[in-house]
């Protein structure tokens, strides 16, 4: 149980850990990467059942344990390799999607994974055998993006990061919601997430232009 | 009926086969070599841990029978000449901003390295799309993608 005690302790620290993404364009207060999972979970559940012949249980288990590699790994984002120390610099670079040729991607995930792998293994190194192996196929199944669970639960992770810069977008003004438009729409192809994305569309994008 | 065909890049292809081999050595694993539940599961009563074998082994062999069906149909990729079809490497300006997209089936499609989905609207959008052309997406806000060129790649 002692094990079990020390996960459990380490894992509430996300639930103080302020999202990078959103510090980086400045937000007020962000979400923390705990905040992030509860959403996630949920929108797994909710929007998941809707989906055939998929194992909803394990969905909502991966969306659970997608972000805890984050106790110890950093929480990247798409901009890290091109930031410095310089605000003014990093200001003009947000303003942006940032560019990288294929090879630059092809690196830059196969380092994220390696990272995040680490900082998991980390985590998990004490916890039950059993418990441990089922923390760690989840993650590599989601990491994989093979099986119809972890494409849909991959998805759903940009989609409520989406739906979370959009929130900031009409509330702060922060987020270049025409960027975050267009990336969104490279990611998606799940037919429910799409769905999904046109509410979102309808309800927040279209009546805030408006208005 | 026509089954539907499956266009797969060669490093696409290995990673479903790998994925079908883990299945099955899992599958082997939750029966011990037998076709049927362990028998310390079986009993005349509804027996809840027996009722989750069956589930999840149900679940393997559901899963198994997709990607037999899509090693079955997975035919080489035919690059479409001069057009965007699966297989395309496309160089496009977006926003005044150059981006490499490969297009791929939705089993392979890892947008964050480049590789686009066929069925998200991008994919969707830019298919049979020439060098030249001007694909607008159709969303709250207007995005134009311009294809600068297209190179293709086979399985």
């Amino acid at each position: 149980m002692k094990e079990v005690f020390n996960f459990l302790t380490k894992i509430g620290d996300l639930k103080g850990r302020d999202r990078r993404g959103w510090l980086l364009h400045n937000v007020e207060k962000p979400e923390t990467t705990a905040e992030h999972t509860f959403h996630l979970a949920l929108l797994v559940w909710i929007l998941g059942r809707r989906k055939d012949k998929v194992d909803l249980d394990k969905m909502i288990k991966m969306a659970l344990v997608h972000d805890l590699c984050e106790v110890y790994a950093k929480d990247l984002t798409p901009y890290d390799p091109l930031l410095s120390e310089d605000s003014e610099k990093n200001r003009k670079i947000l303003e942006k999607w940032p560019e990288f040729t294929p090879e630059m991607k092809r690196k830059k995930e196969e380092d994220k994974r390696q990272m995040e792998s680490e900082g998991l293994k980390k985590l998990t190194a004490d916890l039950p055998q059993n418990l441990k192996e089922e923390i760690e196929e989840l993650w590599l199944e989601y990491e994989g993006m093979v099986t119809p669970e972890s494409r849909f639960v991959k998805q759903a992770d940009k989609m409520v990061n989406f739906l979370q810069g959009m929130d900031y977008w009409r509330k702060e003004g922060k987020i270049r919601h025409d960027l975050w438009l267009r990336w969104i729409k490279e990611i998606i192809d799940e037919p429910i997430l799409l769905d999904f994305l046109k509410e979102v569309e309808d309800e927040w994008i279209i009546k805030e232009i408006k208005e | 009926m026509n089954e539907k065909k499956y266009y797969l890049t060669a490093e696409g292809l290995t990673k479903l086969k790998s994925e079908y081999e883990k299945l099955r050595r899992t599958r082997q694993l939750r029966i011990g070599g037998r076709d049927d539940a362990p028998s310390a599961l079986h009993s005349e009563e509804l027996n809840p841990e027996f009722v989750h074998f069956q589930d999840d082994l149900a679940s393997i062999d559901i899963r198994l029978a997709e990607l037999e069906s899509v090693f079955k149909n997975t035919k080489p990729i035919r690059p479409a000449k001069g057009k965007v079809g699966i297989g395309a490497m496309v160089t496009v300006s977006v926003d005044g901003q150059e981006d490499k997209l490969l297009i791929v089936e939705a089993l392979e499609a890892d947008p964050a390295a480049g590789k686009i989905s066929i069925e998200s609207p991008v994919g969707k959008a830019l298919l049979d799309k020439r060098a030249g052309e001007e694909v607008s997406i159709s969303s709250p806000i207007e995005t134009v993608y311009k294809i600068k060129k297209i190179d293709h790649f086979t399985s």
